[in-house]
């Protein structure tokens, strides 16, 4: 075949479609190594799904039990805090971080001194680039109850508060400071998508808005906020299908005092399947896992359709 | 051009976005301090009190600090690479309008952005194949990223297809076309995606939390983790107390993308956009 392929020429115009598909074996080749990561990374994976409806302990031979993982999956009360949890979270921390990213571009498009804004645009950055346990490392250090924590430490002398307050610790304070956290980490790069779109408004329009008399923050409200709306929808869009994925921003910030108000579905399969302490069954932590996908697949489908109608294009 | 006049916004602007860089930088910069300060360190110093690299000593002179540190470059560099490979083959391979299956292909790897297996089972896999407690592992399964591919294949196809199709008439093999004018076109692109590739490589967590147990194969991430819940301390040397350790291991964990963010930053921001504008 290898032989034949040489003497063809490389275009048949009119040939068959094998012929035609001959032409293209060198690409076939290279989809080969791409297409076996995906079957076993990917494929093999969605085929063990079938475990969520087997008892299956990875020693003996799995056991088909029904829908007996569900049955019990609906009636654990960890397993609804964890999934309200998990909405809880990823949504408003979506929103606080979009919502702060969309302030901060509108003012940096404010800022006339070019220099300093390239200064400021280069600093918010720089803590997407560190780890979830580098962010949970530092915020663990500065947010400590003891004397070392900066924060209390600061809090303490400005007679703020009089007692230490265990930001990471406490379950009052947890989803606030987790909020505070992600804010950090993720505004600054969030605002590269926007301040892309603040880049393309045509500076005719500022003009025209000047010559009917317009102020400054007029033009903010009325000729810079609108240009996003476009970009905040997609923004929102292309996140929400996230929004169960959740688990190792999670994952390192949590704590046993917190469980209650930061339990996510990936933490809780994490912790029921490899910190359970008795040998685990693998058969029920698929089965909510399997409950998160499906949860997901049904967000990543609405969010492309909502895409598609706002602008003209899917996510996927 | 008419010259804009500085007004008190302008001002008040400045001071907001003062306020709110140092908010953003004063988290590190404290760490930053402490990893210096051989003192136990309270409250926010500007600069250490007593100044030493005993931190830094500490960890790149122990053995089980140095070696998830090599353990961290080895798995990024091996990880981009590979990563790289799978992306500019996969791309090159979403190019071919015409090409019969093009479309299977895409469909085959599309659907995994819209539905997966989830943790369990992708842990079952992997442990069926041998890749866990194995390097390998947390290098190949990250390394197949749609997003990333599909990103690749969006840069691609501003390459102008007359090129291309030039060459297919000279003879040239879709390997020589890939590798004399799609890759020598796509530089920016390579940086790019080879740059996110290499962040997810150095900052894993979560693969190597499910897929290693073996300590020996631990990377930074994973010590560094260890080392602040407090279970893994290594011993200090020349008087850093522990708390030096700590935040020296931090900054160590940072160091790498610090160094070359700033001559990197086009790159990481065009990627988000490439990504963000055509999806």
């Amino acid at each position: 075949m290898k032989e034949k392929g040489k003497t063809l020429p490389k275009r048949t115009p009119g040939g068959t479609a094998f012929k035609h598909a001959r032409a293209y074996r060198g690409v076939y080749l290279m989809a080969t190594p791409v297409l076996v990561a995906a079957l076993i990374f990917y494929y093999l994976p969605m085929f063990g799904i079938r475990y969520a409806f087997f008892t299956y302990k990875g020693i003996n031979d799995p056991i088909f039990v029904g829908m007996k993982h569900f049955v019990k999956m609906f009636s654990m009360p960890g397993f609804w805090k964890a999934f309200s949890n998990t909405l809880v979270l990823s949504i408003t921390k979506l929103i606080l971080n979009t919502g702060a990213a969309v302030i901060i571009s509108v003012l940096l498009n404010e800022l006339i001194f070019l220099k300093l804004k390239k200064v400021f645009q280069t600093i918010v950055y720089i803590p997407h680039f560190m780890s979830w346990v580098v962010a949970a490392s530092i915020f663990s250090m500065i947010l400590s109850p003891t004397s070392a924590g900066l924060v209390n430490d600061v809090l303490m002398k400005l007679h703020l508060i009089t007692d230490n307050i265990y930001f990471l610790g406490d379950q009052k304070w947890w989803r606030f400071s987790y909020y505070i956290i992600n804010v950090w980490k993720d505004t600054g790069w969030g605002t590269i998508i926007f301040m892309a779109t603040l880049a393309g408004i045509s500076p005719e329009l500022y003009e025209a808005a000047s010559m009917d008399g317009a102020n400054r923050f007029q033009k903010m409200i009325y000729i810079t906020l609108p240009a996003l709306n476009n970009t905040i929808v997609t923004v929102l869009v292309l996140n929400l299908a996230k929004v169960m994925n959740l688990f190792e921003s999670v994952f390192v910030l949590q704590n046993d005092a917190v469980i209650k108000v930061s339990d996510v579905l990936q933490t809780y399969i994490y912790t029921q399947t490899f910190n359970s302490g008795a040998i685990p069954d693998y058969g029920y932590t698929t089965a909510v896992g399997m409950f998160s996908s499906i949860i997901s697949c049904i967000l990543v489908l609405v969010c492309n359709r909502v895409s598609h109608k706002t602008r003209g294009r899917g996510i996927v | 051009m008419m010259k804009k006049k500085v007004k008190i916004f302008d001002i008040v602007l400045i001071v907001i976005f003062t306020v709110f860089s140092l908010v953003m930088i004063i988290p590190v910069y404290k760490v930053l301090v402490d990893s210096f300060d051989l003192k136990t360190a309270y409250g926010m110093k500007l600069f250490p009190e007593q100044f030493g690299f005993a931190g830094y000593k500490s960890i790149f002179t122990n053995p089980t600090m140095l070696r998830p540190f090599l353990i961290s470059c080895y798995t990024t560099v091996m990880g981009t690479i590979m990563g790289l490979l799978i992306s500019v083959l996969g791309a090159y391979v979403l190019i071919q309008w015409k090409m019969p299956g093009r479309a299977f292909i895409a469909n085959v790897l599309l659907f995994t952005m819209i539905f997966n297996g989830g943790m369990i089972p992708t842990y079952l896999v992997m442990k069926d194949f041998h890749l866990t407690n194995n390097l390998w592992g947390v290098i190949l399964l990250p390394a197949i990223n749609v997003y990333n591919l599909v990103l690749m294949k969006n840069f691609f196809e501003g390459i102008p297809v007359s090129l291309m199709e030039s060459a297919e008439i000279d003879g040239c093999s879709h390997f020589k076309i890939l590798y004399k004018i799609v890759l020598p076109l796509s530089k920016a692109a390579l940086a790019s995606i080879g740059l996110m590739y290499a962040v997810g490589y150095w900052n894993d967590y979560t693969n190597y939390k499910l897929y290693i147990t073996n300590s020996n194969l631990y990377n930074f991430q994973m010590k560094l983790r260890a080392l602040i819940m407090g279970s893994d301390l290594p011993s200090a040397v020349e008087g850093a107390t522990e708390n030096t350790v700590k935040n020296a291991a931090v900054i160590v964990a940072i160091l790498p993308f610090m160094i070359i963010y700033p001559f990197c930053q086009k790159y990481f921001v065009q990627g988000v956009n490439i990504g963000a504008v055509k999806e």
